[in-house]
């Protein structure tokens, strides 16, 4: 920032407003967990911020019958208050618990996870990816809604002009898990990451996070699952198609390389399909 | 920019940069050194504050997210002559202490945790300190005095009619 | 014994309260609105030539008030070899090295002035490696080494070999040559371990009446003191160095490192100046506990008798010789120690590399030696069928025993120790049901290391209130030392209670010359020196007292703040009364005493190149693991750690079973966790918390721990240094019963879940070392 420049800071009250900052160039501050780290990456603070805690539609979690509505500005903690015995969000809840630490938790939001375009170990992508989840972005042109998955892929560009706001759920899960792989007990970001869900017609749904940059479903696992019976959640045996199905490429990293990342998927399916067996949801297997 | 919020009970008004980490205000401006900026990234928990009776991370919260809110730091937890809180109490009793700089941070983790889980178990204490780095103490003593602090203040709240730390 | 049950005592710490509160001014929490900020800057080349350094534009930049370079501190120093410069002069060496600092007024302002610091540097090809530094062609990180002044004579030196030590003792040819043996030959390669302290290495310096004063965050104020002298080219008394309470030491702060630079800032500006390392600065040039590779091969007749063992140690120091150099010498001592072997040849070579330099860690050298012994141990039971705490009990060292330089040993104390741990094992049950399905190891492994005593002063001052004032150039970094032992050592010396004891915060301007606090000799050589300065003012005071109560001197005993009477408790009088008395007419009671090493001799012959030839106080101890292992992600899960451990005489049983705890999980790290990999352009590549990772407190669990007594030693008391060794044998005990639990050799630290899984999968190549000659002796400089 050049010397006598003041930061502009505008914490906004409404979506509008905000989306006028951001029009003006200002850089959406969530949580602050995430950009407050970019002097220690050599990228300097943004010269206009917009935040975002002060709008009262994206603090909160609305929990309908059918469905749920997350706020972008909601935390990790706040979400898995929110959600904490829910049946089929099993594994959404898990990965806001579990995601760096509790510190961080009480102040990291789910908007800001999903918009930290360089974390590839977001807990919340894979979970909500087997939520298949809608995100609801507001445009310079307008509300726009859109699946997890072309967000994820997308986000890079749609970002430049729009702001995520809510994320939308249906409640057609029966039963959900999240299995993180960090190296120590918890704490670090893990290496390797395995979101589980069984739908209402007990089809079975699986994304990878943190194995290759932007967090995927394992469709290849998926279809190869689907054709076999729905009875065939057996751990051993999705063990052994994850085996077979492996279509990852794993990252390599300071702290993992990508062999290792590709190497744990397996043995991490077969866990997240030990715990979706020890859900209620799907106690008639 | 001019920011105002509550700092240990008083009214604090501040005019700098928004963004500026609460750390840096409450160490260079406010001399409140109880908090240490060790780590700088939310790992370690050696900044840790109350806003608005959490507690989180002061290297992460740019002063713009404080205004209107209210920040506790270890200063403010036992001020003055007042005594000491029961979880200090117990560090101190269990001479949990070594080098001490982790130790306002955990503090500050861990009141706020015993306030909220009264009837937490010791795996709970520690997945509470996972954001809680010590170099010292091989963290086992720290647990121990946690689930001492909290035995006794069910005990003394079973004494006193079922009121919980 | 009287004097010891007035000692012996779980004195909680008088620090805690202040520490709790975050009240307590560590010296990173000194600086004021009034001081100048210093900011360096750093090379971003591991190697090369300055050939332009121009900074009289980062002069001209607002609120800067100096700007210092090598050439405003041309003077060299180091230990054993003087080849570092406080900036760097002409030559690059590390990605990192300082080599210009900038005093602003405000640290903002100081960095950015850094970019207007005109530099070129002409870059050399690095040498990253052992192995690229000990080829026959390499380039020399100090072509002038041979110029440099030798600080301590005696080792061998040549190129990119710092330092050379060596011990030799019987026929070891011979040995390997017997018809009835078998040899075994192991090899293993370590990585460097980051200290970590929570308060990075910082100082205050100002410019008092043409004197230096430094505050600092050290372990050694005498060698801030001469080190800064020396590079400032002032005599050292010209330099005052105080320290207030440490935020964590573990040996990164047993040098001087930014300490001058403030003096030399505050001597051009007049003002105080306060320098401290960003956290990604203290991890980028942190002076880890060294990378290391080493290989041994041992002659075991068939009986479970090691005829001969010979090995070679190379550790890396960096760019600087720095403690490297000396802790060659340690390897005699832990790589030679545990067990009685027949003839003994060892060799330990500090190389110089382009690299960060490293530096002293707790239990520095010992720690992957002891690993590379007890690893090598198991793979000797495995390929001779012993079982492994058989061959154990059957070899450790026991009175009479040779040790690698020919010193003679006292007593048997880790045989018993073994036995001790099967009684506490006993005790406490095993945790093989933890395992639940995951493969399980459990590994009982030994550890040798010695105090480093050398010397230490001290002046005890009785005041008139009863209290008495000690003063040391001791330092409480948070092992409680100064807070807990010394206290209740002078107290039970003069018959006061231990918070009658005012202790003096390290002032080399008050203090008689120590040589820091570190490798566990606090309590010993302070201690020790505390005894003799007490010992003085008892005299004194039993003398005064003598003259008043008309009763000889020896007839008088202190005990709760009374000169009494032998057998009439409650007689005589207080002691402030006989202090007052005294001040009256002799003058105030004052005592000085000094310690240090009793220099054990080594056999002749034996030891070259060592610092120290033998060791005057051996501490022991016995460590048990027992982990599990998740076949499916490598993740070891410590299930039980238990110790027991040689502690002389303990003086706080609370406090060490404290320092055993921390110090354990510190080698858990080690073993386990903490991994520092070294970049392409040679950096250290986990310079943050989020790469580095310590333990936390789900990776730990309560270690059983069970502390051996009565073990000679020559301190106060019968003490030994309790702090050191509880890290010491942690990456050999994880390290053995992780290779049981995987049925392959763990030939490498750290044991992250990545590498465990490269070994169960065959992945993992074994260490191999083309740059270690077969024939040992190819391996020294002759």
């Amino acid at each position: 920032m050049a010397p006598g420049v003041e930061r502009s800071f505008t914490a906004a009250s409404t979506i509008e407003e905000a989306l006028a900052a951001r029009r003006q160039g200002a850089s959406v501050l969530a949580g602050g967990t995430w950009m407050m780290r970019d002097p220690r990456r050599g990228v300097d603070l943004p010269e206009a911020v917009v935040a975002l805690h002060r709008i009262p539609a994206l603090s909160k979690v609305e929990v309908e019958p059918d469905h749920v509505v997350i706020g972008a500005a909601v935390t990790h903690a706040a979400l898995g208050r929110a959600l904490r015995g829910s049946a089929g969000f099993e594994g959404l809840v898990a990965a806001a618990e579990g995601a760096a630490n509790p510190g961080i938790r009480r102040v990291a939001t789910v908007g800001g996870n999903l918009c930290a375009l360089d974390f590839a170990a977001a807990d919340l992508a894979p979970a909500l990816l087997v939520c298949e989840a809608t995100v609801e972005l507001q445009t310079f042109e307008g509300p726009r809604l859109l699946g997890i998955s072309d967000f994820l892929k997308d986000r890079h560009a749609l970002l430049t002009e729009a702001i995520v706001t809510r994320i939308h759920l249906r409640r057609d899960l029966i039963a959900s898990a999240h299995i993180r792989l960090p190296l120590r007990q918890a704490g670090d970001y893990p290496v390797a990451i395995v979101s589980l869900a069984v739908d209402r017609n007990k089809r079975c749904r699986i994304a990878v996070g943190s194995v290759e940059p932007v967090a995927r479903r394992w469709t290849a696992l998926e279809q190869a699952m689907a054709a076999g019976p729905a009875s065939a959640l057996d751990p051993q045996r999705v063990a052994e198609l994850a085996l077979e199905h492996n279509d990852f490429q794993g990252r390599d990293g300071k702290e993992a390389d990508g062999w290792y990342r590709r190497q744990v998927l397996p043995p991490l399916v077969k866990r997240g399909v030990a715990a979706l067996l020890s859900t209620e949801g799907v106690a008639w297997l | 920019m001019v920011v105002t919020f509550q700092l240990n009970g008083e009214d604090c008004r501040l005019d700098g940069d928004p963004m500026t980490p609460l750390v840096d205000i409450l160490r260079q401006e406010r001399f409140l050194t109880g908090t240490k900026a060790v780590c700088r990234e939310g790992f370690c928990g050696a900044c840790m504050v109350h806003v608005d009776d959490e507690a989180v991370p002061s290297c992460l919260k740019p002063i713009g997210l404080v205004q209107g809110c209210a920040v506790t730091t270890i200063e403010g937890l036992s001020s003055g002559n007042q005594a000491l809180h029961p979880l200090q109490a117990n560090f101190e009793a269990a001479d949990a202490v070594q080098c001490g700089m982790c130790f306002p941070g955990m503090v500050m983790s861990l009141s706020a945790f015993v306030r909220d889980n009264p009837h937490a178990s010791r795996p709970e204490i520690k997945a509470a300190m996972v954001g809680n780095i010590c170099r010292c103490t091989g963290y086992e003593r720290i647990v121990d005095a946690v689930a001492d602090c909290l035995d006794q203040a069910r005990k003394a709240g079973q004494l006193a009619g079922g009121i919980h730390v | 014994m009287s004097e010891l049950s007035a000692t012996v005592m779980n004195l909680p710490r008088r620090d805690a309260r202040d520490k709790l509160r975050g009240r307590t001014k560590y010296t990173n929490d000194r600086a004021r609105p009034d001081m100048l900020h210093a900011v360096l800057l750093r090379s971003t080349v591991p190697a090369g030539r300055i050939r332009k350094l121009d900074v009289s534009a980062a002069l001209r930049c607002p609120g800067v008030r100096a700007v210092a370079t090598g050439a405003d501190a041309p003077g060299l120093y180091g230990i054993g070899i003087a080849d570092h410069p406080l900036l760097a002069i002409d030559t690059i060496r590390y990605h990192g090295e300082p080599i210009a600092v900038i005093a602003a007024e405000t640290e903002k302002q100081a960095r950015a002035a850094l970019a207007a610091i005109v530099l070129e540097i002409e870059p050399l090809a690095p040498v990253f490696t052992m192995a690229d530094a000990l080829q026959p062609a390499a380039r020399l990180v100090h072509e002038g080494w041979r110029g440099y002044e030798v600080i301590t004579e005696g080792g061998a030196r040549a190129g990119n070999i710092a330092w050379e030590a060596k011990s030799s003792r019987g026929d070891v040819d011979a040995a390997f040559a017997r018809p009835d043996i078998r040899i075994v030959e192991s090899s293993f390669t370590v990585g460097r371990q980051s200290h970590v302290p929570f308060e990075p290495r910082v100082a205050i310096g100002s410019w008092e009446d043409g004197r230096a004063h430094i505050q600092t965050s050290t372990q050694v104020p005498w060698t801030v003191r001469n080190v800064t002298g020396k590079v400032m080219q002032l005599p050292p008394g010209r330099v005052r160095v105080t320290v207030p309470p440490v935020g964590g030491g573990f040996g990164l702060k047993f040098d001087a490192s930014i300490e001058p630079i403030t003096a030399l800032l505050a001597r051009m500006t007049g003002r105080t100046v306060v320098l401290e390392n960003t956290r990604q600065e203290e991890m980028a040039t942190c002076l880890c506990r060294e990378n290391a590779e080493i290989r041994i091969r041992s002659a075991v007749t068939a009986e479970g008798y090691i005829a001969g063992r010979e090995a070679v140690v190379l550790m890396d120091c960096g760019a600087y010789g720095g403690e490297q150099v000396f802790l060659t010498t340690m390897t005699a001592h832990t790589l030679g120690g545990n067990y009685k072997v027949g003839a003994t040849r060892l060799v330990s070579r500090a190389v110089y590399t382009n690299t960060p330099p490293n530096g002293a860690f707790r239990a520095c050298n010992g720690v992957y030696n002891t690993f590379a012994l007890e690893r090598h141990t198991d793979e000797i039971c495995e390929a001779l069928g012993f079982d492994p705490m058989e061959f154990r009990k059957k070899n450790v060292l026991g009175d009479g025993d040779l040790g690698a330089t020919g010193q003679v040993f006292e007593a048997d104390v880790l045989g018993p120790m073994l036995d001790r741990m099967e009684t506490l094992r006993a005790s406490t049950g095993t945790s093989e049901a933890k395992a639940d399905g995951r493969l399980y190891g459990i590994a009982t492994t030994v550890g040798t290391w010695f105090v480093f005593v050398g010397p230490s002063a001290a002046t005890v001052n009785l005041n008139a209130d009863g209290s008495a004032t000690l003063v040391t150039s001791g330092v409480e970094i948070g092992s409680g030392t100064m807070v807990q032992s010394l206290p209740q050592i002078v107290a039970g010396q003069l018959g006061l209670a231990p918070d009658q004891v005012i202790v003096r915060e390290a002032d080399t301007d008050a203090a008689g010359l120590d040589v820091g606090v570190g490798g566990g000799r606090t309590t010993v050589s302070i201690g020790a020196a505390s005894v003799a300065a007490c010992a003085e003012v008892r005299e004194k005071l039993l003398r005064t007292a003598g003259e008043m109560l008309q009763t000889r001197p020896e007839d008088l005993l202190l005990r709760d703040g009374r000169v009494e009477i032998t057998g009439r408790p409650g007689s005589g009088m207080s002691i402030p009364a006989v202090v007052a008395h005294a001040q009256a007419t002799t003058g105030p009671i004052t005592g000085s005493g000094a310690f240090t090493a009793k220099n054990t001799p080594a056999m002749s012959g034996c030891a070259m190149g060592h610092f120290i030839d033998a060791l005057d106080i051996p501490v022991f101890v016995v460590h048990e693991a027992e982990v599990a292992v998740d076949a499916d992600t490598g993740h070891v899960e410590v299930l039980a750690y238990r110790v027991v451990q040689d502690v002389g005489r303990v003086l706080n049983p609370r406090a060490v079973m404290g320092q055993i705890q921390g110090g354990v999980v510190q080698g858990l790290g080690y073993a386990l966790h903490e991994e520092v990999t070294i970049t392409a352009d040679g950096r250290i590549a986990q310079d943050d918390f989020e790469t580095y990772r310590l333990p936390l407190a789900q990776d730990v669990v309560p270690v059983a721990a069970d502390l051996y007594e009565g073990a000679p030693s020559m301190g106060p008391l019968g003490t030994k240094g309790a702090g050191e060794v509880p890290i010491l044998a942690v990456g050999a005990a994880i390290g053995c019963a992780v290779a049981r639990a995987i049925g392959k050799p763990v030939r490498q630290l750290p044991l992250t879940p990545p590498r465990v899984l490269r070994l169960l999968h065959e992945r993992e190549p074994p260490p191999e070392f083309p740059h270690i000659a077969p024939g040992w002796a190819s391996n020294t400089l002759g």
